[in-house]
């Protein structure tokens, strides 16, 4: 793979996030990551509206019978090389469904998982931290720290939430 | 032709140059548009993240071609080097350095007025011959489009061209040295332009062939990598381009004031102005379609037809008459 291809990828990332059976807690936290305050363009993530354009599918909830076909097609339409990121601890096991009949039990029960995402619903530094991870930057690096990655962990947040 | 033709045409300041100038436009648009939302843009590809397009672009030059099955594979296959054709070949005749352009004749409008028509067209088969839900309905709507914006922005190009008593986008351009900006003269002509190119472009308030949160990617569902990549780039080539034309039509494009008889400084200085008028109408662009929420096909079909085609036919009546 040449220079340009790995750094081409590394810096353009296009998302599509699918609701596989959540309860949207996850979808808001997504959501809230291209907010300002976080904004996740800075990384060269977007979201983009068919799957035949993205390279990361993130899916969220822990896909159940209803929707387990619909997200397998998903990741079919998807052109390679793609990603699969799984936010949520519903699409990491079943969450606080474990061991109901009626639930899925994990998205890579489904598709082939490249990178989970823990939390209910996890936050939007913790999606960015996935997504960085995934691309191989880690976010304690140099480049991020110059790009103000740091600035929406600061104790500034921590202090609005006591 | 000769060689220095050739280069002129696909160098400077012809092909490679435009293609340069898009991704330099979609990296303001989405700096801009993020700025306007409080956010800070891309941030990471390149100083300012200002390489985010390109890296797009060669992201998507290396990923898997996916042709649908029911597709019409010659023309999905074939059809996006064509659509990037039409804009490209429009920026010929555009006047960059200097008063003239690379290449122009006395009827430079009409061929203008073929590559908009072709570009919608070529936009139109594209999506057909992907055979996708989302894809037609986008197609209906972007015909229905069409048919609403085509008289307004015909007649507001043709009334420049009338008050320079020229068909031809250098002459337009000469008629307007010494600050005789068709923008004075023909003011709603101008408005008529821009308020219609938004909807050329697909930008929203009229991003109704591709609204996002109804039909998914609009006519541009079904293409991946390659495809895509020539489609966006060809997106951001008719932003320059239709940013070029308004520029060149109303603001005077290169014309402005001689400062040295250096040919090659004055070429520079030609260039300068160019480049500042282009900008102007972008960002003016780009803060119309941030600011703005998408309106209904048939609001858009409504606004065209009752408002703007009397007010570009108004505004051609005046300039016949003040002539």
């Amino acid at each position: 793979m040449s220079y340009l291809t790995r750094w081409s990828r590394k810096r353009s990332i296009w998302v599509f996030p699918v609701n596989a059976a959540s309860c949207n807690g996850c979808d808001i936290e997504i959501l809230a990551s291209l907010t300002p305050r976080y904004d996740a363009e800075r990384l060269g993530v977007e979201v983009v509206a068919s799957p035949r354009h993205a390279d990361v599918l993130l899916v969220t909830g822990t896909a159940n019978s209803m929707t387990r076909g619909i997200l397998k097609k998903i990741y079919e339409q998807m052109p390679e090389p793609r990603l699969v990121v799984a936010v949520g601890a519903c699409a990491l096991g079943a969450g606080v469904m474990r061991g109901c009949y009626n639930v899925g039990h994990g998205v890579d029960k489904v598709i082939p998982v490249n990178l989970f995402i823990p939390g209910c619903p996890p936050r939007p530094e913790a999606i960015l931290f996935g997504i960085l991870k995934l691309v191989g930057e880690h976010p304690r690096g140099q480049v991020v720290a110059k790009e103000q990655i740091g600035k929406v962990s600061t104790t500034e947040h921590e202090e609005g939430e006591k | 032709m000769d060689a220095l033709e050739v280069v002129e045409i696909l160098v400077f300041p012809g092909l490679t140059f435009f293609v340069w100038l898009a991704f330099v436009f979609e990296w303001l648009d989405r700096k801009t548009t993020a700025r306007m939302q409080g956010r800070i843009g891309p941030m990471l590809a390149g100083p300012r993240g200002i390489l985010q397009p390109v890296a797009d672009f060669f992201k998507l030059t290396s990923k898997e071609e996916i042709v649908p099955q029911f597709s019409d594979k010659l023309v999905f296959e074939w059809g996006p080097p064509f659509f990037f054709a039409a804009p490209a070949i429009g920026t010929i005749f555009i006047p960059v350095v200097g008063l003239n352009a690379i290449v122009s004749s006395p009827y430079d409008l009409l061929f203008i007025l073929f590559v908009l028509a072709f570009s919608t067209l070529m936009a139109g088969m594209l999506g057909y011959a992907s055979a996708g839900r989302f894809s037609t309905i986008s197609i209906g709507r972007l015909v229905l489009q069409y048919a609403s914006f085509e008289i307004p922005l015909l007649l507001a190009i043709v009334s420049p061209a009338v008050a320079a008593g020229n068909l031809s986008i250098s002459g337009i351009v000469q008629a307007q040295s010494n600050f005789h900006w068709f923008v004075f003269v023909v003011p709603i002509g101008f408005a008529v332009f821009i308020v219609s190119s938004l909807a050329e472009l697909e930008k929203p308030p009229f991003d109704i062939p591709d609204a996002k949160t109804e039909i998914a990617a609009g006519w541009m569902t079904e293409f991946s990598a390659r495809p895509l990549a020539y489609v966006k780039l060809t997106e951001s080539l008719s932003y320059v381009f239709l940013s070029a034309l308004a520029a060149s039509l109303f603001l005077g494009g290169t014309a402005g004031p001689v400062l040295t008889n250096v040919t090659i400084l004055q070429d520079g200085i030609y260039l300068a102005y160019f480049l500042i008028k282009v900008f102007a109408i972008g960002f003016a662009i780009f803060a119309i379609k941030t600011a703005l929420a998408r309106v209904r096909i048939n609001q858009a079909a409504n606004l065209f037809w009752t408002v703007l085609t009397p007010l570009s036919l108004l505004q051609l009546g005046i300039v016949i008459l003040l002539r």
